[in-house]
């Protein structure tokens, strides 16, 4: 079992990478996979804060924010892909 | 008539072109306490001075500039001007915003708003000083592009005392109804048409200059809210660096996670990420970006200063693409070439029109062609296939001076379609293109577009992007019918709110109405808490609504175009349109919230609880 993690703005600097693969166990959730990641104080200090999540950090499953399902505490399936990034806005 | 309040001047310029008669009058301090400034004060103003039945093209119709008591200090992004007339795109008033320096030097004139109604005899140019205001002939400039006009009238009169020019080009002046008028060379105020306006008054450009200094009351009160806007700016990432690595075409791919980003005319909302990498804000940054730069004041730098290789093989210079032209003129249009896309923004600059419009138009008319409905021989043999890099640059000069097919698009989607016997093919609401985020993706702006007043726009319609990006949780609704209607209500009120403080949208990434009402009350000495200032915005959203109603806007028209509830996208793994039950739903709450009658005009009970008072004229 495995998802995606999908990087985008200066996370892909910080994560040296567009997008990784990791594996999944039963039960793996956001945080685990972010966790695991933020294997760095850079890195950890740009989107935990204490064991929540930064403000203005983003992270989405499938397209849809982390807070529709269980936040942090929601579980992977197989083939999900997880998106990171800085809140942003345009026009 | 009471003294008009610090933060202000106190001096209204009031121009009648037919007559050439220039004229002051005084501001008077309760419309600052009723309408603050910005988009409230001109909406005022121009409520009292033009007829809503009026014809956009004609005389009597009139645009009003103004200014907030923000201009003239330090406050951050307080550099913005707002513009209100009644637009020929949609027939219902027109509202546009821009940064750039302009309406900061205006001020600097030692006047708060400019209107100017009339058409004259020839081609002028007003010129404004704190010593004289004088309009001259302008037949020397008739015809030149944006750029050029800027040049011929930015000779500075004293060292370090630069002339600031507003203007309209070709596209103006060929009243085109997506015509934008620009200052800064780059820096338009681009929707709903203003530039043909310009145009019909045979206006060419506003030349400002002066050193006229407004006086703020409190300067302590005003130091506490300034010292806090900008330390929240530093702390957030999209203030603080992310717009200016990124430009705000950092969006795209981001907005194509969420699945609201339109292909093809929103016949669909997917791309091929490799196609999305092309345009992104990334690949911006990497190959054509010289430097980001920013509006007076403006610590944020969104702007794309940027180098592109011209036809011929030549450079050229200039400024774009922002998200919304990546993605009116490339993924709706189904081009991924950055630079052709790049080249057309410069075109449209020069020509003076609005891009997103032009792109809405463009991807319109490439539907068409497609479905057999413009014909080769319309097209004078262009190829006008989605994914058609090379029209874009070559309708642009078309549309401007109205040539071949280009004197159809020049007209607008809307008029376009209607043309070619397929009206239902424009992506418009109230006859404006409607912007590059998806309504599908997002009821909240579905409502937003549909009951934006000046037709659909994320700025006026209220951005619910970011709650998109949050979205789905029962605080914040993407798909609630039952929430959007406040949900968009509270994001059209701040929206209105810093269109009248006169300061840029992007600070609401970061912090929202506290630091600018402590700033404003400072400045001016009078109590704007942030409760006064939500009673201010919802007093404009229902001038805006009363000048619409006035003008003959009926409840139909607060309707997305039928493919939205016909033809799904697919949003999070789910089929998703905004049906004609949802859209008739979220619109008669829409109303409630607003105060307004179940037909949606504001009722005789809601003017009385904010105190609007009757045409003033």
């Amino acid at each position: 079992m495995s998802a995606k993690v999908k990087f985008f703005a200066y996370f892909r600097e910080l994560f040296a990478a567009k997008e990784k693969v990791v594996a999944l166990q039963a039960g793996t959730m956001v945080r685990d996979v972010l966790a695991g990641l933020c294997d760095s104080a850079a890195r950890r200090s740009e989107i935990f804060d204490g064991d929540r999540l930064k403000p203005h950090i983003v992270v989405m499953i499938n397209g849809a924010g982390i807070q529709s399902f269980q936040g942090l505490e929601t579980p992977l399936k197989d083939g999900d892909v997880l998106s990171v990034f800085p809140l942003m806005g345009g026009g | 008539m009471s003294a008009a309040p610090y933060g202000f001047h106190g001096r209204i310029l009031a121009i009648d072109l037919s007559r050439g008669d220039v004229r002051t009058k005084p501001l008077d301090a309760s419309l600052v306490a009723d309408y603050l400034g910005g988009r409230g004060l001109a909406t005022r103003l121009f409520y009292d001075a033009v007829d809503p039945q009026c014809d956009p093209l004609g005389p009597d119709n009139g645009f009003v500039i103004a200014t907030s008591p923000l201009l003239g200090t330090n406050a951050p992004t307080a550099c913005r001007g707002h513009m209100v007339f009644k637009s020929p795109l949609t027939d219902v008033i027109g509202t546009s915003n821009s940064g750039g320096t302009w309406a900061s030097a205006f001020k600097s004139t030692g006047y708060d708003a400019i209107i100017v109604k009339g058409r004259a005899s020839g081609p002028v140019f007003i010129d404004i000083t704190p010593e004289r205001t004088e309009v001259f002939p302008a037949d020397k400039l008739w015809g030149l592009d944006v750029h050029q006009t800027t040049d011929a009238l930015s000779a500075e009169s004293e060292p370090g005392l630069r002339p600031r020019v507003l203007c309209i080009g070709p596209a103006g002046e060929n009243l085109v109804r997506i015509a934008a008028v620009v200052n800064d060379k780059n820096r338009p105020y681009g929707r709903c048409g203003p530039g043909a306006v310009w145009g019909s008054k045979k206006l060419k450009a506003i030349r400002v200059r002066g050193k006229a200094k407004i006086q703020v009351q409190d300067k302590e009160r005003y130091q506490s809210g300034y010292d806090q806007a900008l330390y929240l700016m530093k702390q957030a990432p999209v203030t603080k660096r992310l717009f200016r690595e990124l430009g705000t075409s950092g969006l795209v791919e981001l907005i194509n996670v969420i699945n609201m980003l339109p292909h093809r005319n929103f016949l669909d909302s997917f791309h091929d990420e490799e196609d999305l990498e092309k345009v992104s804000g990334e690949t911006l940054a990497k190959t054509l970006l010289e430097r980001a730069g920013g509006c007076f004041l403006c610590p944020i730098g969104c702007q794309r200063h940027t180098r592109v290789e011209s036809k011929t093989g030549d450079y050229e210079k200039g400024e774009g693409p922002e998200y919304e032209t990546v993605v009116m003129m490339g993924a709706l249009c189904s081009v991924y070439d950055l630079p052709a896309i790049t080249r057309a923004n410069y075109r449209c600059n020069e020509l003076g029109m609005d891009t997103m419009s032009f792109g809405g138009t463009t991807a319109c008319a490439m539907e068409l062609f497609e479905s057999g409905y413009i014909r080769p021989e319309d097209a004078g043999g262009l190829d006008l296939r989605f994914g058609s890099a090379d029209a874009l640059e070559i309708l642009a000069r078309l549309t401007a001076y109205r040539q071949g097919l280009g004197d159809k698009l020049a007209e607008g989607s809307f008029r376009l379609a209607g043309y070619f016997k397929h009206a239902e093919l424009s992506m418009s609401v109230k006859k404006l293109e409607i912007p590059g985020y998806d309504p599908r993706a997002s009821f909240t702006q579905a409502l937003g577009y549909m009951t934006s007043p000046s037709g659909a726009c994320h700025l006026r319609g209220g951005y619910a992007v970011s709650l998109a990006f949050f979205g789905g949780t029962k605080e914040i609704p993407r798909f609630s019918l039952l929430q959007s209607p406040i949900a968009i209500r509270n994001m059209q009120n701040t929206g209105i709110l810093q269109d009248s403080l006169g300061i840029c949208r992007f600070t609401g990434f970061a912090f929202s109405t506290d630091p600018w009402a402590r700033m404003v009350s400072g400045i001016t000495g009078m109590d704007f808490s942030v409760a006064k200032l939500e009673e201010i915005a919802n007093r404009i959203a229902t001038l805006e609504r009363m000048f619409n109603d006035e003008a003959g806007l009926r409840m139909e028209d607060d309707a997305l175009p039928e493919r939205f509830s016909r033809v799904p996208i697919v949003v999070a793994g789910a089929e998703k349109v905004v049906s004609r039950d949802a859209q008739e739903r979220m619109r008669a709450d829409y109303y409630k919230v607003r105060g307004w009658d179940e037909t949606g005009r504001p009722s005789e009970a809601a003017r009385k609880i904010l105190h609007i008072k009757g045409r003033n004229s």
